[in-house]
């Protein structure tokens, strides 16, 4: 098969704002009107955008506590096994199950399996790394990590670009792009 | 080096006025550029003389190792009674400096105390090569590194032995290892947005790919900062009880011990106390030359400066503390060893003028933070960063050396000096630690510019919103 029939690019909508208060705004009025696949790009967080774009509860707490739980039972599991049942040491009679003692590192392994999951979690949830994404084709978009607000809208299968383009300009947006992914 | 349109902020004579934590009229764009500038130009004349040095200290720090792989630890001035001294001495202090990088970045962040903004990136690296530092001690004191992955580690080994977890020195392989890896993914988080931008704002394609891969795709999405944003703020909360935790855990080597001198409960919070303490102190000895050669004396006020020496202040308070309970303790117990070491080994012993030194450095020299002019004053600040440093070195000594060398069997007793590769190894874990930082000032932003960002414009939008009666926030 050739790659014409089964490459189908996906096309986005790309329009930039004058501040963050203007993107939030035309976030909201984009979702109300119907449009999906919305998403904004700025430099740093902006407060409201969670709302703005309707995005429910942030999912990495879950994913650290499980973590968390995880790195705990591993550790305290893992001293038991090996100090009470493989390996006993007796020092001056003293305990072999002795929890005092077991607590740092089952505290550490926590705190290193939360961490971790965390991190990469995080990772797991953005499916990051992305070298590559279509917003990137837009020369002016490396503005969006440095001054500039964007919101990108993807147009879905069979619709029509320009009318999602004449949404984002209705609602304040100085500039409007469309892009398309490119073959690779 | 960088000299934007920032350099002469007006002076506010007003007492009353808050003192700015970003200086002049500054724009995304602005701060972009100011903050990178050092990234993109070539390293002056004053950079290369300073790596050249570290360079120096770091060829030291090979020749040490290379011997002592070579003859053992024989090499070292370590004895029996004797027998934890620099390695360890150093251990501490290096641990306790990066200490100061996850404070200001969990615990105020955690705190949201706005001034950490500026400092934070600076001494997140700094807790890392301060970290990387203090692990090269103990790993070449147990003789032959190479094995030391079956001692330390609960690896399956054919023997069939595991550690003895009950041990706090294998705490402290835990807790080290852990800090260090928490330590590593919070700073490269907070980089992320950072190397970004400067895959964004590059000129050449071959940074743009380099700055491109390690910012892995970043763009700045709102779905993704949501996420991110949480991340940022949990590992800051499991990172702030591992900080308590991993000073503690090394005190523990100590306090678990029957040694006089280091037999005491107060070990785990004296031991958090000075660790802040050293910490803070080095991040203003670095920061001080950071800010005028790298030209971020606008995002790195004179406001971060006096919080600093605050700081400083608070937590020499502290250990001066710790110090006196030590001595009232030993005092009250009515025990005799432990009235010995601390009023006749340490005061009037061999090693005295270390412990003088030690009260000089840690208790008299902070209280000069106490006025205002010499919080604000840049000489002053500096010289007296550099003797906190070298106070709480001789703390970790006078803990160390004079506790093991007066113990209880008068037959045991026995002086201790360093040899040429004590020294050698503890100079060049200086040059190790200044190589990796001027690498760090020379490659990646020194401050985290997106956060710089972002307090302008939640800045510019309390200003604002004070005016129109805040409309737009909801």
């Amino acid at each position: 098969m050739s790659h014409d029939s089964s490459f189908r690019p996906r096309r986005f909508v790309l329009g930039q704002f004058a501040d963050s208060d203007r993107l939030l705004l035309a976030t909201r009025q984009m979702r109300e009107k119907g449009h999906t696949g919305l998403d904004t790009h700025t430099p740093y967080p902006v407060h409201g955008i969670e709302a703005a774009l309707g995005l429910g509860r942030a999912k990495i707490p879950t994913i650290v506590l499980l973590g968390a739980i995880a790195g705990a039972c591993l550790a305290y599991s893992m001293i038991y096994y090996m100090n009470v049942f493989d390996f006993p040491i007796n020092v001056a009679n003293r305990p072999q199950h002795s929890p005092p003692s077991m607590l740092p590192i089952t505290f550490e392994l926590a705190v290193l399996l939360g961490g971790t999951s965390a991190f990469f979690g995080l990772f797991g949830l953005l499916k990051l790394p992305e070298p590559y994404h279509p917003v990137f084709e837009a020369e002016s978009f490396r503005r969006a990590s440095i001054d500039a607000f964007f919101l990108s809208a993807e147009v879905p299968e069979g619709g029509n670009p320009a009318d999602v383009a004449v949404d984002m300009r209705t609602f304040g947006s100085t500039e409007v792009q469309i892009v398309e992914e490119s073959e690779r | 080096m960088a000299s934007t349109s920032t350099a002469a902020a007006p002076k506010s004579t007003d007492p009353l006025e808050p003192a700015l934590l970003i200086e002049g009229a500054q724009t995304d764009a602005s701060l972009n550029a100011s903050l990178f500038d050092h990234v993109w130009t070539a390293p002056g004349k004053g950079w290369w003389g300073l790596f050249g040095i570290a360079l120096m200290g770091l060829a030291m720090l090979g020749i040490g190792l290379t011997y002592t792989l070579y003859k053992g630890i024989g090499a070292w001035g370590n004895n029996i009674p004797v027998g934890w001294a620099y390695d360890i001495i150093n251990f501490v202090w290096w641990i306790g400096i990066g200490h100061a990088g996850t404070l200001i970045s969990a615990i105020l962040l955690l705190l949201q105390q706005k001034w950490r903004t500026s400092i934070n990136r600076f001494a997140e690296a700094m807790t890392l090569f301060a970290v990387m530092c203090a692990l090269l001690f103990p790993l070449f004191h147990t003789g032959r590194p190479w094995f030391a992955a079956y001692w330390l580690l609960p690896y399956p080994s054919v023997n069939g032995i595991w550690p003895q977890f009950k041990s706090p020195l294998v705490w402290d392989v835990f807790a080290v290892s852990t800090y260090f890896t928490i330590s590593l993914l919070f700073w490269f988080l907070g980089l992320i947005p950072d190397l970004a931008s400067l895959r964004d704002s590059s000129k050449s394609p071959t940074k743009r790919m380099i700055y491109g891969i390690f910012a892995m795709g970043w763009r700045g999405s709102g779905r993704h900062w949501a996420e991110y944003k949480w991340s940022y703020l949990l590992l800051a909360g499991l990172s702030t009880p591992l900080v308590l935790s991993v000073h503690t855990i090394v005190s523990f080597d100590f306090a678990t011990s029957v040694l006089p001198g280091w037999h005491t409960t107060i070990f785990p919070p004296y031991f958090v106390a000075g660790a802040v303490f050293s910490g803070f102190a080095m991040v203003l000895s670095w920061m001080v030359p950071a800010r005028h050669f790298l030209g971020l004396k606008h995002v790195v006020t004179m406001k971060h400066l006096e919080n600093m020496n605050k700081v400083i202040l608070a937590t020499g308070m502290m250990v001066s503390y710790g110090y006196v309970m030590e001595h009232f303790i030993a005092w009250y117990s009515g025990n005799p060893y432990e009235f010995a070491v601390f009023f006749k080994v340490r005061q009037r012993g061999p090693f005295a003028p270390i412990y003088w030194l030690m009260v000089f450095c840690n208790v008299v020299v902070p209280q000069i933070f106490w006025s205002k002019k010499a919080r604000t004053n840049i000489l002053i600040m500096w010289i007296a960063a550099l003797l906190v440093n070298v106070g709480m070195w001789c703390e970790r000594f006078v803990i160390i050396v004079t506790s093991l060398h007066r113990d209880f069997l008068p037959s045991k007793w026995e002086l201790y000096a360093p040899t040429w590769v004590d020294w050698s190894i503890y100079i060049g874990t200086i040059g190790l630690f200044s190589t990796l930082f001027l690498l760090f000032l020379k490659f990646v932003p020194a401050v985290a510019a997106t956060e710089v960002k972002e307090l302008r414009h939640e800045m510019a939008h309390h200003a604002h919103g004070a005016t129109a009666a805040g409309e737009a926030h909801g």
